[in-house]
């Protein structure tokens, strides 16, 4: 039965075998060998969740002292370019790109393109929680952290690998230290903490529901809460998603954007 | 001399129409010392809140640390040494010195976040440089190497701190790491300089060195020096015996902003008074046609007698003179009164924007008082005097080039 299912993943990915094959390696040799490094167990997370390039749709329940907002937008991502296009009737038009390092943000009222820098980028998207600094980072989390497998423990009925990684001194990265729970059969994150370097509680990611797309399992929803400040939270439901998909030409572009 | 003798006595044959058109001088030149002193009164308090609490007489920074100042960088910082701290000391009419690290925090409530720009000082040398300390409406300053914090209490008001609470500060060190201070407010301050009430914090420098993981390092160093005009030459020899990147800055260039306008407000005045003047020059004119017209018959005899057209033209020039240099000292009379009792009470700037917190951009707050100069005095004196006689030229000429004959029969 599993050798039908590597089978038929195989065709689905067809266009990503060499990719694939190595993340079905490991699969296999972790059935094999349970005890997998601290690094394995991250670097088989994110090749589920790490998407190359993608398409979908999502919704963003932004709670802030009572109040509660809703935005839907739909997103493309290639390995280092993303775009971001509310359609929520409010936000309409506002778009996000990203390209590498750079963030900018189109607000189509204002026929208005700035580029989101220094202070900006600590503020909350669009009066979230996520930090446009957060969208930024996308390196490789086992280059920038040192992680160690604190334990085994079940986490909301699931088995789960507790992990701990702190910055690599040198790097830079926003979160000094960062506390992971990882399902054990489904490599997908559960939990996640984020503390400052001073050991204070930054902010707390839970997915809350996982599904199984192309055969990868992937967090279609979770919740985001700054943990300095009361009574706010964002909640992130992906509606669909599509991997590999065809992406318009020129779409990670300046002259797009507007 | 005698159309001098005939301009005085002139002067005094229609007092209340010589009196009412001296008048409109008078007037203009009151308004311009108004305004200007208005203007000079807050450029000298701007100045001195930006040299007590923002800048000192002289910042030693780095080169491209300077260009991004504002935003508040951990890069290009300096690494104090006794070499150059010992080269800062020869500055000619040096004080004091002390160091000084900005960089850039989100201070929370637990509710709120809001941007601010923290500054770490030296307890105590601190005070030696800066009047930070005289501006404590509560409470004292940090202490050395605590987490102590002191920031403005409008700042506090708004973000619903007391005395005694800790703020939590939210930064990022040098690897853009976030790092917390949890800074206990152990003082309040209400200084006359708006922007550092509303966004800057106050703590220790080797604390915040500590946590934001920059070793000894600092932004900049900060100098205060026997009097501010020393500053700017003081600023180019010292750049000029400084290694390396360091430069040093004025006060001057700290508030570069603020001089430009200045300099734009400045040319706004001197418009004002050109309008006012040349209104008060068509009342001149006016002035002199009529008095030709009126000595028409005595202007015929007086060329049938053998006087010169020069002559008759210079009479009615000192005429005017006469005008603008009684409008003069009136105006000037008047303008002292003016700015006297302006400077009574002074004037509070929040009733200036109807209790508002606008300050045209100003970096003052408070009341403000009037400040004068003798050479805008003299200036607008003279200015004053000038018009009067440019605009009695062309009806003067016009009146001396009648003829005699006709002007005695008045026609």
């Amino acid at each position: 039965m599993f050798k039908a299912k590597v089978n038929k993943q195989k065709l689905i990915f067809f266009s990503t075998a060499a990719v694939l094959m190595l993340l079905l390696l490991s699969f296999n040799s972790a059935l094999l060998a349970q005890d997998l490094t601290a690094d394995e167990i991250i670097n088989r997370r994110d090749e589920n969740e790490y998407v190359i390039t993608a398409y979908s749709e999502a919704e963003m329940i932004i709670k802030n002292s009572g109040r509660t907002q809703t935005k839907t937008m739909r997103s493309w991502q290639d390995g280092d370019n993303a775009l971001a296009e509310f359609t929520n009737p409010r936000d309409r038009g506002t778009r996000f790109l990203k390209r590498d390092d750079d963030l900018w943000m189109f607000f189509p009222q204002a026929e208005d393109l700035v580029k989101i820098s220094g202070h900006m980028l600590e503020q909350g998207m669009m009066g979230s929680d996520f930090s446009y600094q957060d969208m930024l980072e996308s390196d490789k989390l086992t280059e920038l952290y040192d992680f160690e497998l604190l334990g085994e423990e079940e986490y909301e009925g699931r088995p789960a690998y507790k992990l701990e990684g702190v910055k690599v001194p040198g790097k830079e990265v926003s979160y000094y230290r960062r506390v992971v729970w990882i399902d054990r059969e489904r490599f997908v994150g559960l939990k996640e903490e984020l503390y400052a370097e001073s050991g204070r509680l930054l902010k707390v990611a839970t997915v809350l529901n996982v599904e199984e797309i192309e055969g990868r399992w992937y967090p279609t929803r979770m919740i985001m809460e700054n943990k300095l400040r009361q009574n706010t939270s964002t909640e992130f439901i992906v509606n669909e998603i599509q991997f590999e998909p065809e992406l318009p030409e020129d779409i990670f572009t300046l002259e797009r954007l507007r | 001399m005698f159309f001098l003798k005939m301009a005085i006595k002139n002067l005094s044959r229609h007092k209340r129409r010589t009196v009412i058109t001296a008048l409109i001088i008078a007037f203009a030149i009151l308004i311009y010392i108004l305004t200007e002193g208005l203007m000079i009164g807050m450029t000298e308090m701007s100045f001195d809140n930006i040299i007590n609490l923002e800048s000192g007489h002289l910042q030693v920074a780095n080169q491209d640390y300077w260009d991004d100042r504002r935003e508040l960088p951990l890069r290009d910082l300096i690494r104090p040494s006794a070499a150059v701290e010992s080269e800062l000391k020869q500055t000619e009419g040096f004080v004091d010195l002390t160091k000084r690290l900005n960089f850039s925090v989100n201070l929370n409530n637990g509710i709120d976040e809001l941007p601010v720009t923290g500054v770490g000082i030296e307890p105590g040398q601190d005070s030696q440089v800066f009047e930070l300390e005289q501006h404590l409406v509560e409470g004292r300053m940090p202490e050395a190497d605590s987490s102590e914090i002191i920031m403005g209490a409008k700042l506090a008001e708004l973000m619903d701190f007391s005395l005694g609470d800790f703020a939590i500060m939210l930064i990022r060190t040098e690897e853009k790491t976030f790092n917390t201070i949890d800074g206990e407010i152990v003082g309040l301050f209400n200084t006359p300089h708006p922007s550092l009430n509303e966004s800057n914090i106050f703590s220790s420098l080797s604390t915040a060195q500590q946590r934001l993981n920059v070793e000894d390092k600092i932004s900049h160093y900060v100098l205060r020096l026997e009097d501010q005009d020393q500053a700017v030459n003081a600023a180019a020899s010292l750049t000029g015996r400084l290694e390396g990147e360091l430069n040093a800055y004025s006060w001057r260039d700290a508030a570069e902003s603020l001089v430009t306008m200045l300099e734009m407000q400045e040319i706004e005045t001197q418009v004002i008074l050109a309008i006012i003047l040349t209104m008060a020059a068509v009342g001149i004119v006016n002035t002199v046609i009529l008095s030709a017209l009126e000595r028409m018959e005595e202007i015929g005899m007086m060329k049938a007698l053998g006087m010169h057209q020069r002559e008759i033209v210079y009479t009615f020039m000192g005429e005017a003179a006469g005008i603008g240099i009684i409008g003069g000292v009136m105006g000037i009379i008047m303008g002292s009164l003016g700015l006297w009792i302006f400077n009574l009470n002074g004037i509070d700037m929040s009733a200036l924007t109807g209790g508002g917190d606008i300050n045209y951009g100003f970096p003052l707050s408070g009341t403000i008082y009037a400040g004068w100069e003798i050479s805008s005095f003299i200036f607008v004196f003279v200015y004053g005097v000038f018009v009067s006689i440019l605009a009695s030229i062309f009806p003067a000429l016009w009146a001396a080039r009648k003829d005699p004959v006709k002007a005695i029969y008045h026609r």
